[in-house]
């Protein structure tokens, strides 16, 4: 089964300034996604993630390298078929309706009419945007909008999604319901492609993840392999006790209302610090042990080169 | 059919655009007030209504295919709805196309407007209706097309406002071949002449679509003329855009 | 399917770029083919709408000099055009618009006039032309002077051209031998006395020898004139009292029709020819 999308090697230099200077922004980018599965492509700010995904969409034309579509050259109209992409911060023709926003998209794809208008009624229930249906695009919140370009991403039941921080802006409830919705597309049989610097959507749903800096790949695989399962410390925070007695045994953190917040590095020091708590009389208020997470790996990445 | 669908598309932003409206309301204001003007002139007022008229058409016309067309492309660029566009199985050409298309179905309606206008007034004042007025008006209509296809040329890599200068130095120098070839016949050296002949031959002649003359004063008009000065139209009008594919094809949106 | 290498560019664009030959082929051919089609052409017909004068100068919106500048231009073309066969009928319009748009354009008006003599043979619209030039720019001798100049050797009428010389003359900074074209009118006129008279006064204020021989020759050839009327009328007199004519001028003395007999201004004697009763004067003045 050929991979949904496989980028080879991917250059690109752009002459930029008024004495052309030539700045590399990809420097030889690898890496490929499998069918069905949501891969999160992430990496600072001005990294080329939004360039990489342009050289896959044809909208840019990398100087070497190569990008597959289930096998196919990405250019090649087969493969565009497959595809749907939602650019970042999207802007529409805000004085179409959501209706006819999307019935111009399907068109494009030369869909019959019926076909259109089935899928325009389906993919707005999919989005939750259906009694909308018939109100300018210009009277759109930001999340409805973001949705909406998710329902023309979808209009041609593409097999590969691409979106361009498809999070970005949004509030804790509105980035839940996209979430949400990249996951049923995953449920649907389908792959998607996403960036995001907002690390903890990309943990909460990816199977797998390439990090980009500086134009190259620093790292990429499965999710639950780059974060390992080590924990780096545990917090604890106790109650009724001082402070004093259990210096020594990890670093303090703050001590309010009563509560004394400590940090504690090894498994052993938890163990004589909970028998210390029980001795003096305290109480256990919680306790939390902190795995490696994403941000970790990619700020240490990010501080590397 | 794609191109179509994008040719609506324009078509219908196209419409919403303000300027359009206020150039329509200054032509039909310059064809009505011709009435006006004709009765200053001594000897045949008529002449007076058609001449006005007819540039009204010309020049607002020109200035609408100017002002629409170079910001064509350029806003898709610039507010990024062409990222979602192009991203979608379909040739940059039949981009391209689509708006052409588009901007020249709304000139098309703005210079049927503005037709009708002229040959009310025109009836109004001779109780005639001269069709031959609609030929001269056809022609304006084909000059147009290619004014719209050069603004969608230049629109396709440069700003508005250069754009616009570009494009309207090309309808310019199109108006001013004849002064060329008077230039060739005052050159001293045989290379100057044969150099500046074949920029006379390449440079637009929008000339060939002036007919207001003939039919103003009621000339006749050679029969040949129509098909050379159509083909002409079309095949420069096809060359220009092909040069807009040619461009527009390799382009990185960054 | 091979991936796609950025190297490889397809076949559409070669068709395209062949394409676009094959157009700018085309065009240029079409162009040729349609400059051959013979269109029916108003003469000045570009110019017969202009409204005149006041109101082209509004319609202009204060490029009035560079609308003057575009049509003289185009007018220069226009009538180097010798195709166009009656391409006169509108000069003075033409000419009458540009003054009014830049009245203090002058070279239309000099260019006009020559189109009117030269071309159209029309030495009256010429100094219409030129009369129009000067009421509008009273500092330029010029126009009184080419005034002068077709009104005495176009239409040989010296009454004219001494009056537009004189006028001439009242315009500071006319050259100093418009005097003498005014003295020579005078004398073309008949008016010999004046004329005497005027060539004096230059002889006397001559700045230059130059100048002084010219006089002097003017002189001589007014003194000359003078004095062969005068002997011509006697040997009239002598003829209608002997009727014969008189052998010699002496003759005249010696019957008394005359007193002294005048001599040229060098003081030779006229020659006379007995057989026709001719009086001519010895010298040609040129060769003094």
């Amino acid at each position: 089964m050929p991979d949904a999308i496989r980028i080879t090697d991917l250059r690109k230099s752009f002459k930029l300034g008024f004495i052309p200077r030539r700045k590399e922004i990809l420097k030889g980018i690898t890496f490929t996604v499998a069918e069905g599965e949501i891969f999160g492509y992430l990496g600072p700010n001005g990294a080329g993630k939004t360039t990489t995904i342009k050289a896959v969409l044809g909208l840019i034309f990398p100087d070497a390298g190569s990008v597959e579509i289930f096998g196919r050259s990405h250019l090649s109209p087969q493969a565009r078929e497959e595809l749907g992409f939602l650019p970042e911060n999207p802007y529409f023709y805000d004085y179409l309706t959501a209706d006819e926003f999307l019935a111009f998209y399907a068109d494009l794809f030369g869909l019959a009419r019926n076909v259109r208008d089935s899928r325009i009624a389906s993919l707005l229930k999919l989005v939750g945007l259906t009694p909308a249906a018939r109100l300018q695009l210009r009277k759109f919140s930001r999340g409805m909008l973001q949705r909406v370009g998710l329902a023309q991403a979808l209009i041609n039941d593409p097999r590969v999604v691409i979106l361009d921080e498809p999070l970005g802006g949004m509030d804790p409830l509105g980035r839940k319901e996209i979430r949400d919705i990249i996951v049923r597309f995953k449920e649907e049989g389908k792959t998607v492609l996403f960036t995001s610097h907002i690390l903890q959507d990309i943990e909460l749903i990816c199977d797998r993840v390439a990090m980009i800096v500086d134009g190259r790949i620093v790292s990429q695989g499965k999710l639950l392999d780059l974060v390992s399962e080590r924990v780096l410390f545990t917090e604890v925070t106790l109650a009724g006790v001082q402070p004093e007695a259990f210096a020594g045994l990890g670093e303090f953190l703050s001590a309010q209302g009563g509560r004394v917040l400590i940090r504690v590095f090894s498994e052993a020091d938890v163990e004589r610090l909970l028998r210390l708590a029980d001795e003096h009389g305290g109480r256990v208020v919680s306790l939390i042990p902190r795995t490696e997470t994403l941000e970790d790996i990619f700020v240490e990445k990010v501080k590397r080169t | 059919m794609k191109v179509g669908a994008i040719a609506l598309n324009t078509f219908k932003e196209a419409k919403r655009d303000r300027i359009l409206y206020l150039l329509f309301f200054f032509a039909a204001g310059a064809i009505i007030f011709s009435r006006i003007l004709a009765v200053l002139t001594v000897g045949d007022r008529l002449k007076i209504v058609k001449d006005v008229g007819l540039a009204a058409i010309s020049i607002f016309g020109i200035l609408m295919a100017i002002l629409m067309g170079t910001g064509l492309v350029y806003k898709e660029i610039d507010k990024k709805t062409i990222y979602t566009l192009l991203a979608k199985p379909i040739h940059r050409a039949q981009f391209l196309f689509g708006k052409f298309l588009g901007l020249a179905l709304t000139l098309f309606i703005m210079t049927g407007c503005m037709s009708l206008i002229f040959l009310g007034i025109v009836f109004a004042h001779s109780l005639r209706f001269e069709g031959r007025l609609l030929i001269a008006v056809l022609f304006i209509f084909l000059e147009l097309l290619l004014i719209t296809a050069v603004a969608t040329l230049f629109s396709s890599f440069s700003t508005p406002i250069l754009s616009s200068i570009f494009t309207l130095s090309f309808a310019l120098i199109g108006h001013l071949s004849w002064g060329l070839e008077t230039l060739i016949k005052k050159l001293p050296s045989p290379a100057a002449r044969t150099a500046a002949r074949v920029l006379y031959a390449i440079l637009p002649d929008l000339e060939n679509f002036n007919f207001k003359t003939e039919v103003v004063y009621g000339l006749p008009i050679p029969p040949a003329i129509y098909l050379h000065a159509t083909l002409y139209g079309l095949l420069y009008t096809a060359f220009i855009l092909g040069l807009a594919i040619l461009v527009f094809r390799r382009r990185d949106f960054i | 399917m091979q991936p796609l290498t950025t190297g490889r560019r397809g076949a559409a664009p070669v068709l395209l770029v062949v394409f676009l030959l094959a157009a700018a082929a085309g065009i240029m051919a079409l162009k040729v083919a349609t400059d051959h089609i013979p269109r029916a052409k108003v003469p000045g017909s570009s110019i017969i709408y202009l409204p005149s004068g006041k109101y082209l100068k509004y319609a202009t919106f204060g490029y009035s000099s560079l609308a003057a500048d575009l049509i003289y231009l185009w007018s220069i073309q226009y009538y180097s055009n010798y195709e166009i066969a009656d391409r006169f009928a509108y000069l003075e319009r033409i000419f009458s618009i540009i003054s009014e748009l830049d009245p203090r354009y002058t070279d239309p008006y000099e260019v006009g006039a020559l189109i009117a003599v030269a071309e159209a043979q029309d030495p009256e619209l010429a100094l219409k032309i030129l009369d129009m030039g000067l009421a509008k720019n009273p500092e330029q001798w010029v126009f009184p002077f080419e005034a002068g100049h077709i009104a005495q050797m176009t239409l040989k009428d010296f009454e004219r051209a001494q009056q537009y010389y004189e006028k001439c003359l009242t315009i500071p900074g006319a050259p100093a031998f418009v005097s003498r074209l005014r003295a020579n009118a005078m004398y073309k006129r008949g008016d010999l006395q004046t004329a005497w008279e005027t060539w004096l006064e230059i002889y006397d204020s001559a700045a230059d020898e130059e100048v002084r021989k010219v006089a002097s020759n003017h002189l001589y050839q007014v003194k000359a004139a003078i004095d062969i009327g005068d002997l011509t009328d006697a040997v009239k007199a002598f003829e209608a009292r002997f009727r014969r004519l008189p052998t010699t001028l002496d003759d005249l003395t010696r019957t008394g029709i005359r007193g002294a007999l005048p001599k040229d201004l060098d003081g030779q004697d006229y020659v006379y020819d007995p057989a026709t009763g001719a009086v001519k004067a010895p010298t040609i003045p040129w060769k003094r």
